[in-house]
């Protein structure tokens, strides 16, 4: 396992090099840079020159590109150029208000997804079964960022029950965290729950449908214990190889998520460098979620090989 | 095998198992069906857009503006007096034009690239790491970027949405192509000395078809909501394209004056995802074989 | 006999509990305000972006301050004596002016400062004319100018990019690099980029001596808040939900028909900032379609100004197209030009247009690009097609400034300019900045104005600018827009201005 776990690092690394070469890319080719956003719009081109200057953006692209690698090296990921800090810190005070918004939103999608699904394959054909798999499939086609505007119109500006965007710290209080991850975070799990349910559903009836759990069931053994210790267990299977996907999915949805609900998180972090052109932050936090995910996939390769004895880990 | 490829060629009679044919078996399935009728409907409502809508979806009436749906303005109008009901009726066309492109493209090139990685074993490391590399970005950080780079268009956007959805989808195509190459009846049909592209095209792509429908029936449904992504933050089509995406958009100063603009537009794109999912169901109930296996 | 007592009794009771306006000033509180961008910088040396004002200048003064008129008056200096060839300015200090650091202000600081701006502020054509700058004594400034200008108080007293006074210790670091230390009537407390910065009273500022109440950026500025919080919330929609909710208590900008919802609420009010900006409509005459003056006639009269108006800023904007401000001494009340679609497609035909794409650029500000989607159907009126490319402000910026090509119509806010004076909204057009191609007459008339020291003479070369301006269609003014702040009721004595000042105003 610990070879794997090495091999499997190591082999990350490409991944993780042709991820920042991918992003350079995307940057020598977008146009503009973050010198105008300290300009207002009757800049003047003399005034944009003179603040390149001041930034170091007339140097060749090349240079700094091979500067940036080489701080890389040594763990530096530079300094943001809007945001007055180094990029890593700029990360660190964000990373978890994302991964919180995230983990949470994930615990509940698979929570309640896995349960629904549950229910449904084992009332397959009735009317629970019906219900909760119309309910899965609506949450599965909504817009996310606009269910959030309804949210926030409906249950934050029409009736102030829940604030309308930004977050509390749970360290400074956990109540009024919880008040305002609320809403943030049943949108983002409203579209993961309904693919979790269906999943689970699916995998479910296939299991339920084998053999070995005909004969369970042959010898007497209750329901309930079938269901959950033959059943479920084998569904987990399936539901495991697709929880990196799912991440993959809340990590993105995170991002609009954060833009709709203004909360400072990764995803607005990287969304506003995008647009304006903050170099720094937009390499170093595209490394880092690309790390993220790699991470998680590995987590999900090793427990796909805890649950499942049969696959290798070649 | 002999069932996979019977599933998916459409026969009047029914097979030696006694099973009804593929397209019978289609209709009767109800998921298919509902999501039929409708993406159907949404189509066609798009496609006589022309037609049925009101009012000009471009023209702004200045006399009009932020008015509540009423008997003139079925779903009111926006802040340049537009009614809201055509430009959701235009929209539809517009953004189902570009869902259908980005499904297209991704599965041409999913199929190109997920079929070479898959059955040439010695390209297969370097095109999945590649795959992998950007499958590590967001979908939507992705195609913010590419938008930015390439700049705000439709053409654009069908890229920028087309290069996002299609690792995933080569990855699909590989491992389906990876299962029937190791196949007995593809070593056979080597050792009678068929060439490469024969035995690709005649029988691995075959086994891919099922999985393949069935994710691009969803990738066209999250190019739906992507592009809506797309146009909120700011880098989807330009005006006046009234894509979905740009309705919800223009609306977004105005939410606490007129959320009328926000909700109709949000209503067609569920529709339509809701629609294409159920169809995608639909598809996979009747097409993949493991399906098959587990009814028999 | 019984009224009388009881009237009496209402009456002690009223006094007592102060029933009534309530006009006297409660120490205290902390005021968030909801802005729409974080700033850039907090180094006022190295921007000119609104937001970044907003905060820089709580903690920033300058020599001249613009007044409630926007006319330039001593702030940290008192007073200043030109020489009779105009080309010499000596600046006395006020004294005993302290930095939040706790240290005193002297000549050191003012010179090291403006060396500063000199070599990498962000305007730099507001210390263009300078030659040198000295320290004259402890508390005087001498600077040389090359030639005359007659503005010169005008751009140090510029707000846009401030030439703001910082100690000499912080104007040795790089731009953007120095710490917002000031001697502004607040000072830095915390900046959580994507959050927001706090800034607290300052409580060693003494108000300027010289003035009895607040003027502008410049006066008396008397600070009653505890601390003021800006928070960083881009989307429209936000702002206005935490307004309503108590989260924030002023919002800095939001848009007519909210503003409309918003004033049912007893427990807001909403204040009109009209004029706040012009709308302008710039050609690209270097290259293209740009360079023909039939086209850019044809543009112009193609244009309905009340619908376009009307559309991106509704409830919210004045007919005026004279490029500065009602109010001003430079004011010229000129009629606004009405749609002339006859007119136009003469001068279409005339033209050397050909039917060609025409690109028009936009950065993605709402407004922005309604302005530019309604001309875009105004103009296809008349037979023109227009390719609006939206974009962000880099890539929109960078396609304007960056090179004489991409684009051959762009449409922008141009507010500070207007506000600041005639030579501010001439200076865009000189050496063909604004319009890519230099254009000798506004040339000419800007060096003329800025040796005339006569108001009249001033006036008279004003409206020769604008005439040329007209003529030669060298950018439509199209009017001017504002923008509503809606703020708590409980904020007392708040007057908008070009930031949401907060001296001079409480919390009941």
């Amino acid at each position: 396992m610990g070879r794997f776990v090495l091999r499997r690092l190591l082999a990350s690394i490409p991944a993780l090099f042709l991820v920042s070469l991918i992003t350079f890319g995307l940057l020598w080719l977008v146009p503009g840079d973050p010198a105008s956003i300290f300009l207002d719009t009757s800049a003047t081109a003399e005034e944009l020159a003179r603040v390149r200057r001041e930034l170091g953006l007339d140097r060749p692209f090349l240079i700094r590109m091979g500067e940036w690698y080489l701080r890389l090296l040594q763990g530096d990921l530079g300094t943001s150029l809007l945001l007055n800090r180094s990029v890593t810190s700029a990360i660190f005070e964000r990373l978890p208000v994302t991964l919180s918004l995230t983990a949470l939103a994930f615990f509940f999608a698979v929570l309640i997804g896995v349960a629904a699904g549950v229910v449904a394959a084992v009332r397959h054909g009735k009317a629970a079964d019906q219900g909760m798999m119309t309910l899965a499939l609506l949450g599965l086609s909504i817009p996310e960022f606009w269910l959030g505007l309804v949210l926030i119109w409906s249950v934050a500006v029409l009736l102030p029950i829940f604030p309308a965007g930004d977050y509390v710290a749970f360290a400074k209080d956990p109540w009024q965290w919880a008040r305002h991850i609320a809403l943030p975070t049943f949108t983002l799990a409203c579209v993961q729950m309904g693919f979790v349910a269906r999943m689970a559903r699916s995998s479910m009836l296939e299991v339920l449908g084998q053999d070995f759990v005909r004969t369970a069931r042959a010898k007497g053994l209750p329901e309930p214990y079938v269901v959950l210790r033959h059943g479920l267990v084998n569904a987990m299977v399936p539901i495991v190889t697709v929880m990196g996907i799912m991440v993959g999915g809340l990590l993105g949805g995170a991002v609009v998520i954060e833009q709709v609900f203004s909360i400072p998180g990764m995803g607005r972090l990287i969304i506003g460098a995008v647009l304006s052109r903050d170099f720094p932050v937009i390499q170093g936090g595209l490394l880092f979620l690309a790390l993220i995910y790699l991470g998680v996939n590995l987590l999900v390769d090793l427990l796909y090989a805890v649950i499942d004895p049969r696959v290798r880990l070649e | 095998m002999a069932a996979a490829s019977a599933s998916f060629a459409p026969t009047a009679l029914p097979t030696p198992t006694g099973r009804p044919s593929f397209a019978r078996r289609l209709f009767a399935n109800r998921s298919f069906t509902i999501g039929l009728l409708l993406v159907g409907t949404v189509a066609v409502l798009a496609l006589l857009a022309g037609v049925i809508a009101p009012f000009d979806p471009l023209k702004g009436n200045f006399r009009a503006r932020l008015v509540e749906p009423n008997a003139m303005y079925w779903m009111g109008t926006d802040h340049f007096g537009r009614d809201i009901l055509s430009r959701v009726l235009f929209g539809a066309r517009i953004s189902l034009q570009i869902a259908f492109m980005v499904a297209l493209i991704t599965a041409l090139a999913g199929v190109f690239i997920g079929a070479t990685a898959g059955y040439f074993r010695r390209l297969d490391n370097p095109i999945m790491r590649v795959m992998d590399a950007f499958m590590a970005f967001p979908s939507i950080i992705l195609a913010i970027a590419i938008s930015s780079v390439l700049g705000a268009s439709v053409t654009n956007v069908i890229i920028a949405l087309s290069i996002a959805a299609t690792p995933h989808t080569a990855r699909i195509v590989r491992a389906s192509v990876m299962v029937v190459r190791e196949m007995e009846y593809v070593e056979a049909a080597r050792a009678l000395g068929a060439g490469h592209m024969r035995i690709l095209l005649r029988h691995v792509l075959a086994n891919a078809m099922a999985p393949l429908v069935v994710r691009v029936t969803y990738v066209f449904a999250v190019a739906i909501l992507n592009e809506a992504v797309l146009s909120y933050i700011g880098v989807g089509p330009p005006p006046p394209a009234p894509t979905f995406g740009a309705i919800i958009a223009n609306g977004r100063d105005f939410i606490i004056a007129a959320p009328w603009i926000t909700v109709a537009p949000g209503l067609a794109i569920l529709v339509s995802v809701l629609g294409l999912n159920m169809l995608g169901d639909g598809l996979r109930d009747v097409l993949d074989p493991r399906m098959a296996v587990a009814t028999r | 006999m019984k009224k009388t007592y009881l009237t009496l009794a209402m009456s002690a009771l009223l006094l007592l509990t102060g029933g009534g306006p309530a006009h006297a000033q409660k120490k205290g509180g902390d005021v968030v305000i909801a802005m729409t961008a974080a700033p850039p910088s907090l180094d006022p040396h190295a921007t000119s972006a609104q937001v970044a004002r907003n905060v820089n200048l709580h903690m920033f003064e300058t020599l001249y301050a613009r007044d409630e008129n926007a006319r330039p008056v001593p702030d940290l200096a008192t007073g200043v004596t030109v020489s009779p060839d105009g080309l010499t300015y000596v600046f006395n200090l006020r004294q005993g002016v302290k930095f939040h650091n706790g240290k005193d202000m002297t000549s050191a600081d003012v010179v090291a400062s403006l060396e500063r701006y000199r070599k990498a502020g962000a305007s730099p054509a507001l210390v263009a004319a300078i030659s040198s700058v000295a320290a004259s004594g402890p508390n005087q400034v001498t600077i040389k100018l090359k030639s005359v200008q007659s503005t010169f108080l005008g751009n140090l007293s510029s707000p846009r990019a401030p030439i703001a006074i910082m100690p000499s210790e912080e104007a040795a670091k790089d731009m953007g690099k120095a710490d917002p230390i000031g001697t502004g009537p607040f000072r830095f407390v915390e900046f959580k980029p994507d959050s927001h910065v706090k800034i607290a009273r300052f409580d060693g500022y003494k108000p300027n001596p010289a003035y009895k109440e607040r003027d502008g950026f410049a006066g008396a500025k008397v600070v009653y808040l505890d601390s003021v919080t800006f928070r960083f919330m881009p989307e429209a929609g936000a702002r206005d939900a935490a307004l309503q909710t108590g989260q924030v208590q002023i919002n800095e900008t939001t848009d007519g028909p909210t503003a409309k919802r918003l004033r049912g609420n007893p427990n807001l009010q909403v204040i009109p900032v009209l004029p706040w900006a012009a709308m302008i409509l710039k050609f690209n005459m270097a290259q293209g379609i740009g360079a023909d003056l039939n086209f850019r006639r044809a543009v112009a009269q193609s244009l309905n100004l009340e619908e376009i108006m009307a559309v991106a800023y509704a409830d919210i904007y004045r007919l005026d197209t004279s490029w500065v401000f009602a109010g001003s001494a430079y004011h010229t009340g000129r009629t606004t030009p009405k749609q002339d679609l006859v007119a136009a497609k003469a001068s279409l035909a005339k033209s050397a247009y050909k039917g060609e794409k025409v690109t028009f650029i936009v950065h993605n500000d709402r407004p922005t690009v309604d302005t530019a989607t309604v001309i875009q159907q105004q103009l296809a009126q008349i037979g023109v097609t227009v390719d609006l490319k939206v974009a962000d402000w880099p890539t929109t910026s960078k396609i304007g400034l960056g090179s004489d090509e991409g684009w051959n119509l762009w449409t922008h806010g141009f507010g500070i300019e207007p506000y600041e004076g005639p030579a501010s909204s001439m200076s865009h057009w000189v050496k063909g900045q604004g319009q890519r191609k230099a254009d000798p007459m506004i040339d000419s008339i800007f060096d003329r104005f800025n040796s005339e020291m006569i108001v009249n003479a001033q006036q008279r070369l004003f409206t020769d600018f604008e005439k040329q301006m007209n003529d030669q269609v060298i950018a439509v003014n199209m009017g001017n827009f504002g923008l509503f702040q809606v703020a708590t009721t409980k904020l007392k004595n708040f007057k908008p201005y070009r930031i949401p000042r907060m001296w001079g105003v409480w919390l009941d």
